[in-house]
């Protein structure tokens, strides 16, 4: 088990290292520059920027320090936001996104474990094509129109919950609904079509012949088997949902992280898209190994090959 | 079914439940008679007036802060910190005299060494504050902002004593008064700058000295302001501001409707909504220092022949805009925006379909034959494309010409401006200060935002002429004549309109200013 531990952990760095070393390049490569401004600036007023920020330097002289900064914890300062490190902004927003993603997908595992359950065994009856139908929608949905839907109707038309104010009483329902709604459609999808497969398997003929009751057949015997695929899908989806979504956090004014893979772009501020690509990055990288962990926990197969 | 919606329904409410328990933080409330609540619309990106540049900003700053000057209704300089001032030297000696009653926060009075050390500060190379420049008019300032002057007594400002400040110019400069006006001239603590550092502006450090103190600053989300009991204009009536952070105009508005926000600008208002909202007894409309352009790349073909550029603006019917954009848009044919000194709509060409076909059949394509393929680039905007579209038409409709559109994510868009520019491009300009300076300056030969690459040295010459001119009769003569070398005769950019603020203010509160440089002016606000 170490030695597992010590392979992913080298495996992640690698990671790390290519996906710094792509955003550092790329940024660069790209046409616009994080000083270009409508009223352009003069020579001698964008030399002092570029020295400030080390601008002026050879490129594997940035890329140098850029590392270096990442190996010690320091990811640099923004270029948008003066006074402030792109630290204290991963600091200040991150637990946001991190809130905002939990209650999301709490909300869509809540969601999705007893719908996907009862429409695979109840296939093919009502039930099974409303769950299907509401899944579908889930999924069409684009979470800009769910949310400004919510808010027509919760907060203009029923005057129940608020549109933004994050912390405030009711302020997280609507958009933890909005990010959480096509997670649990997806997930309802995949539980009820692995269920459907395990259902069918020889083995749960044989616990049901042998008198087991039905819920320990279903929950014990059929459900533990069809999570494989749905552990597959949940780290890259708890990495996502844990760093934030721009839509969201941009219609609720949420004060998260997500909306920074946007905006950070569209300012070309490159130390905060470096921060916060590494930060999911980091994130991702995690989840998929507890995923690679719980795959042995809920399969003793796959621990043995 | 029922067995397992009992096993299963436990695990549907938990969350939900959770999700109430977590969303019980700050008790939700609608504000009373003195709690202003307004949207920033984002986060400042800084509230150091040496660094910042941009309006959210310079809104929150122009509440905390007061300056030598102020501009009053008629866009001309007045005295706020400043009691008075002298000019000598045929203009490039001025001194400015303080009041000795304006009080920083923490209580010490408000000095000439404090605008020493501020306008000292935006010029060090080190501060690298992209509005340095605004003061190379001064003795040496540019020098030392280069790195060729190491001494800062040698830059031409200097406290006298602690009531006197004398700035001495390399030439006479008419505008500089109106510099006085903007933010990143305001006076700054030294001690408290070099105590703190990049945190110097932090709620916990920050000294300040206008109507309102920052209370608290939670990043992304809101800041807050309390009246300043010392502002030695009298204390504010509300007692409290709340400046939010919301991005979507739509959630804007739902908390306007739910009265959880008091004030609405265009940053705050759906454009569909604008009509809807122009019915409503708060609603005002603010004419805005900006304006809206197109330019022509002189150097290329077909625009590098006036005659094209003349008839592409003769075939321009500017009425449209309004009825497009439902802003409040004025079109404008000159240059110089209204309420600004020496403003004159009389100056460019107005719509003349007849005239412009006649112009480009001179040029050798009637009915827009044989004209070369152009294009027509702005930046990825609604409103911009609204706007490019319209243009499209109305040159099909009049020249028989079709400008292929293009547009850019806005820094990519920029990017190609200075590189290889478009045949004809969009862009806007905002008054930095109320001085037609800044709107003319544009376009002299040597400006880094002339991406029309038209020189013409009689235009440089007459705006160099108007910035050293102290009298204003004089100075709007030299303006008039260069408009009309701008906007008829050269034509290298077409003027489309300019622009206006939409503004509701809720009818608890009365007296929100909201100025023609985009700046919201809390200190006179009172409930009704």
């Amino acid at each position: 088990m170490v030695r597992f531990l010590l392979k992913r952990l080298l495996h992640a760095l690698a990671v790390l290292w290519v996906v710094a070393t792509l955003t550092f390049v790329l940024l660069r490569i790209t046409p616009g520059g994080p000083f270009d401004r409508e009223r352009r600036l003069p020579p001698e007023v964008l030399a002092n920027i570029a020295a400030k920020y080390h601008l002026d330097e050879p490129l594997w002289s940035q890329y140098a320090r850029y590392l270096k900064g990442i190996a010690k914890g320091d990811l640099g300062p923004s270029y948008k936001y003066l006074d402030r490190s792109v630290r204290d902004i991963v600091a200040d927003t991150l637990p946001v996104s991190a809130t905002l993603g939990l209650l999301a997908l709490g909300l869509a595992l809540a969601l999705s474990f007893p719908a996907g359950l009862t429409a695979a065994y109840y296939q093919s009856s009502w039930t099974d094509r409303l769950c299907l139908f509401v899944a579908t929608l889930g999924i069409s949905l684009p979470s800009f129109i769910l949310g400004a839907l919510l808010i027509w109707i919760f907060s203009l038309q029923l005057g129940w919950l608020q549109a933004g104010r994050w912390g405030e009483m009711g302020s997280a329902v609507l958009p933890s609904f909005t990010l959480g709604a096509a997670p649990a459609a997806y997930l309802t999808y995949l539980l009820r079509s692995s269920l459907l497969d395990t259902l069918g398997e020889d083995f749960i003929r044989t616990a049901r012949a042998k008198g087991l009751r039905e819920s320990r057949v279903l929950f014990k015997h059929a459900l533990s088997h069809s999570l494989i695929p749905v552990l597959t899908v949940f780290g890259p989806l708890t990495a996502a949902l844990l760093t934030g979504s721009f839509v969201v956090e941009y219609v609720f004014a949420i004060p998260g992280m997500g909306r920074f893979f946007i905006t950070a772009v569209t300012d070309r501020d490159y130390p905060l898209i470096m921060g916060v690509t590494l930060v999911y990055t980091a994130l991702l990288v995690s989840a998929n190994l507890v995923v690679d962990l719980l795959y042995s926990f809920f399969d003793p197969r796959i621990r043995t090959r | 079914m029922l067995k397992i919606f009992r096993t299963a329904s436990p695990y549907a409410f938990a969350p939900l439940a959770f999700l109430l328990v977590f969303s019980c933080g700050r008790s939700s409330q609608v504000g009373g008679d003195k709690v202003l609540r307004v949207n920033l619309g984002t986060e400042p990106p800084s509230l150091d007036w040496s660094l910042a540049t941009d309006h959210v900003s310079f809104n929150v700053i122009a509440n905390l802060m007061v300056g030598l000057t102020e501009f009053d209704k008629e866009l001309k300089p007045a005295p706020v910190i400043a009691r008075s001032w002298d000019v000598s030297e045929g203009g490039k000696t001025i001194v400015f005299h303080l009041r000795d009653d304006v009080l920083w926060s923490d209580g010490k009075k408000v000095t000439a060494q404090d605008f020493e050390y501020s306008w000292k500060r935006l010029l060090h190379p080190k501060t690298a504050s992209e509005y340095a420049y605004i003061l190379f008019d001064i003795v040496n300032a540019e020098g030392f902002h280069r790195g060729k002057i190491d001494d800062d007594r040698l830059i031409g400002v200097a406290a006298r004593d602690e009531r006197t400040l004398e700035v001495r110019l390399k030439h006479p400069a008419s505008y500089f008064l109106s510099l006085t006006t903007f933010e990143v001239t305001y006076p700054q603590r030294r001690d408290v700058v070099e105590r703190f550092g990049p945190k110097w502006t932090e709620p916990e450090h920050i000294v300040t000295n206008g109507p309102f103190l920052l209370s608290s600053w939670r990043h992304e989300d809101e800041i807050q302001l309390r009246a300043n009991p010392r502002f030695f204009l009298g204390k504010p009536a509300v007692e409290k501001v709340e400046m939010l952070m919301i991005n979507e105009k739509t959630t804007a508005l739902a908390l306007y409707e739910q009265g959880r926000l008091d004030f609405l600008d265009n940053h705050s208002i759906p454009i569909f909504e604008k009509p809807r909202l122009a019915e409503r007894q708060g609603f005002r409309r603010v004419r805005q220092l900006r304006g809206y352009y197109y330019g022509f790349a002189t150097d290329r073909r077909p625009f590098d022949d006036v005659r094209v550029r003349r008839a592409f603006a003769l075939a321009i019917d500017r009425s449209v805009f309004p009825k497009i954009l439902h802003g409040g848009e004025e079109p404008a044919t000159s240059w110089i925006p209204p309420e600004m000194l020496a403003h004159n709509p009389r100056i460019g060409l107005s719509y003349d379909p007849s005239e412009a076909r006649k112009l480009l059949s001179e040029a050798g394509y009637p009915d827009g034959k044989g004209f070369p393929p152009v294009t027509l680039g702005y930046n990825t905007d609604e409103d911009h494309k609204i706007v490019a579209e319209a243009m499209q038409g109305m040159w099909k409709r009049n020249l028989g010409v079709l400008a292929r559109l293009e547009n850019q994510e806005w820094k990519v868009y920029l990017h190609k401006l200075q590189t290889d520019p478009p045949h004809i491009f969009r862009l806007g300009w905002g008054a930095d200060f109320p001085d037609p300076d800044n709107f003319m300056r544009l376009f002299t030969s040597l400006s880094g935002n002339n991406n029309t690459r038209w020189k013409n040295p009689r235009y440089d010459q007459l705006i160099e002429s108007a910035a050293r001119e102290w009298n204003g009769e004089k100075r709007v003569q030299l303006y008039n004549q260069a408009q009309k070398i701008l906007c008829e005769t050269d034509l290298p950019i077409v003027p489309l309109f300019t622009t206006a603020e939409s503004t509701v203010l809720s009818s608890r509160f009365t007296g929100l200013e909201y100025n023609s440089m985009g700046r919201l002016l809390l200190h006179q606000v009172r409930p009704k």
